[in-house]
């Protein structure tokens, strides 16, 4: 897959010493707690822990949406405290894609659409965008569906038009913030088993955060954090 | 941008109530405006028009006349003005521009009818009828503004046309007859003076002395004439002079100052007043262009050609004649102005408000486009498109309508009086034939409505992207 580089010892995402504290009105709510962590490369990644542990806030910062009140994150290499507002932004455009647990799609769009919207965030000029367009939409099994807008499609078919909309871009990471929570058992054991058929075909790395025991027994690397602290790594040969 | 636009196209149908309600004011908004300012045009044109057909677009004075020479014909007439009107009319660079050139002695003195006892001072002018008749027929703009003939003739020099005001004070109106022209009570004609017989005696010696070229005075005045009247003035060389009119007709002249005191006759007989046997001068020379847009250059050329001849002339144009014409124009170019603006404000406060719902209601997807790679100045773009949407849909809404609204007024046959006017003049609207106006409410609105989606644009640009996502 072009452009997935990682940093110079291998890990894709390496962070070091970071702390996110946010504000609620005047309470201060912990996020992270100096927290230092490497994920690797094209492995299937789970962060788990309760609610409120700072799962988001660590899939926040990994997906640089977010910046750490202290610390160091590298995405792919790059120090992220050191991009503007606008190079971050183009450095999400070409290297991660998110997939949300509420799908997130864009009403006013069809599911060709808003797959597309992503290519062309990118930057991604006419044809080929179109070309991979239909082609990700096939791979997601939802060729037939292309011109339907959400409201048109099923909770899963959604979900699968976010994850083609995720990866139609091939980026090194793709973010999901628990994918399956809003999706019944059945259909969330088929969105799990089409990311992991994706992930193993692009070799892409995916980030999950999860309660889902489906998904934790599916992880690669295992992530738990606790009150904003990494209380252990799994890592699977 | 094509893209933003298709998208915020589809975004402003999200809510159609809301998005209609707004785009409603919009076109309100540029009804108002078109509608208004096409009324407007139109009195502008009117007034231009009317201006035009009776004073022309030019006067040519003796230097000075204009401020000190109104009172004094004799001392400011121009010598030999027909050798001007040749040197005008016969200038390459004038000629393609002239619709008519004509003399003009404008005068003041005593009116009389004397065999009624009844005399009061009048505002006169001398023309030339038939210049005149094609005068009123210029109408560059299909103005529709009826502006009445005389009825003079360049060969009946002894009979004038007075205003309805002047024939009731002399009255006249038992022989004229007409509306607004009512005889007097019996007592007030009855009270003969001595000095109404002086002063007719005066009319009769001095038309047969002074006289006039072609021997008629006022004995000479058309035989059972029954509303002839003397005129009197002091001649050029300070001698008071009379010369005997017949009044043909009393025409309203609007303001009631000047109905109550003019009298137009054909130039020949206003000279023999003035001038008596003396070298016949004219106060101005008038110039009716074939348009107003000429007029500058028109100006330009005669100051040049009179430079270049060495003769002390002076070019007015009819804005600078009648201070009235710019007043009115100023008055209404303030009332267009204030209407405009409000419409404006009611357009921003509207199409503010939608947007801010908007952003409102998108934050969670302002953060996903965000969270997929769209920076701050692609999601401000987005929401000043709405914005341009809305204000181009209303505003193209509200012009067509306004349109459609003028073309029904203008075929409905209405008709208004002016300030000062006497005839009813068609009630038009001019917003076809304003593309300038058409223009501005369209793209002023639309701007408007940009301007408006600036502020909610900055607040979805400036939105922290997890702030949003988390949003319900």
């Amino acid at each position: 897959m072009p452009g997935h580089a990682q940093g110079p010892d291998g890990d894709l995402i390496r962070l070091q010493g970071v702390s996110k504290t946010y504000r609620l009105g005047a309470v201060a709510v912990t996020g992270l707690v100096d927290v230092d962590l490497a994920l690797r490369r094209e492995r299937f990644s789970v962060v788990a822990g309760p609610s409120g542990s700072g799962k988001t806030t660590l899939l926040n910062l990994v997906g640089c949406i977010d910046r750490p009140d202290k610390g160091r994150i590298e995405v792919r290499g790059t120090d992220i405290a050191g991009l503007d507002d606008d190079r971050l932004s183009d450095f999400r455009a070409r290297t991660i894609g998110y997939i949300f647990q509420g799908f997130n799609l864009v009403p006013v769009l069809s599911a060709f659409e808003n797959v597309e919207q992503s290519l062309r965030i990118a930057g991604i000029a006419g044809k080929e965008r179109r070309e991979r367009t239909r082609a990700m939409l096939a791979s997601v099994g939802l060729a037939d569906k292309a011109a339907h807008k959400p409201d048109e499609l099923s909770g899963g078919q959604r979900q699968r038009v976010a994850i083609a909309r995720a990866l139609v871009k091939e980026p090194a990471l793709v973010l999901a913030d628990e994918p399956t929570a809003n999706l019944d058992s059945a259909t969330g054991k088929q969105i799990l088993d089409l990311m992991h058929d994706m992930q193993s075909r692009l070799k892409t790395s995916f980030v999950f955060s999860s309660h889902d025991p489906q998904l934790v027994e599916r992880a690669d690397d295992l992530v738990t954090i606790r009150d904003g602290r990494v209380v252990e790594v799994r890592r699977a040969a | 941008m094509a893209q933003i636009l298709d998208l915020a196209t589809r975004n402003v149908w999200r809510n159609r109530r809301r998005s209609l309600t707004t785009m409603v004011a919009v076109a309100v908004g540029a009804l108002s405006i078109v509608l208004f300012g096409g009324f407007v045009a139109n009195i502008f044109v009117g007034i231009e028009t009317t201006m035009v057909k009776t004073a022309g677009h030019i006067h040519v004075y003796r230097n000075g006349y204009f401020l000190f020479g109104s009172g004094d014909p004799s001392g400011y007439g121009i010598a030999r003005y027909r050798d001007v009107m040749r040197l005008i009319e016969q200038d390459a660079e004038m000629k393609p521009m002239l619709e008519v050139v004509t003399p003009r002695l404008q005068l003041s003195g005593i009116a009389g009818n004397f065999a009624e006892n009844v005399s009061k001072t009048f505002l006169g002018v001398g023309l030339v009828p038939s210049d005149r008749e094609r005068m009123i027929a210029w109408d560059a703009y299909k103005a529709l503004v009826p502006v009445p003939s005389y009825g003079l003739d360049d060969a009946r020099p002894e009979e004038a046309v007075v205003g309805v005001g002047m024939a009731r004070m002399l009255h006249l109106c038992r022989a004229l007859g007409g509306k607004n022209c009512p005889t007097p009570p019996a007592k007030a004609v009855a009270a003969q003076t001595q000095e109404g017989a002086a002063l007719a005696a005066l009319a009769t010696a001095e038309g047969t002395a002074e006289g006039t070229a072609d021997g008629k005075g006022a004995e000479q005045a058309p035989a059972g004439a029954t509303a002839r009247i003397d005129l009197l003035a002091a001649t050029a060389s300070g001698a008071p002079n009379a010369v005997p009119v017949t009044v043909i007709a009393a025409k309203s002249m609007g303001a009631k100052p000047l109905d109550e005191s003019f009298v137009v006759m054909p130039i020949a007989q206003a000279q023999r007043l003035v001038y008596g046997r003396g070298e016949p001068r004219a106060t101005a020379i008038v110039l009716q262009l074939k348009s107003t847009s000429m007029l500058p250059a028109a100006r330009a050329r005669l100051e040049a050609l009179f430079k270049s001849e060495g003769l002390d002339l002076e070019v007015l144009d009819f804005a600078q004649l009648d201070p009235w014409y710019n007043q009115v124009r100023g008055m209404f170019t303030a009332i267009f102005g204030f209407i405009a603006a409000l419409m404006a404000v009611i357009v921003l406060f509207t199409v503010v408000n939608t947007m801010s719902m908007a952003v409102v209601e998108r934050t969670r997807e302002i953060g996903t486009l965000r969270a997929l790679g769209m920076r701050r100045g692609a999601i401000r773009r987005l929401f000043l498109a709405e914005g341009a949407v809305l204000g181009l849909i209303g505003a193209s809404l509200g012009v067509g309508l306004a349109l459609l609204l003028a073309w029904l007024v203008n075929g409905s046959g209405m008709t208004w009086t002016p300030p000062n006017n006497v005839e009813p003049v068609p009630l038009l609207v001019r917003a076809a034939g304003s593309p300038s106006l058409l223009a501005l409410a369209w793209a002023g609105l639309a701007a408007v409505a940009v301007l408006s989606s600036l502020f909610p644009a900055n607040r979805a640009a400036r939105l922290e992207i997890v702030e949003a996502l988390r949003h319900a």
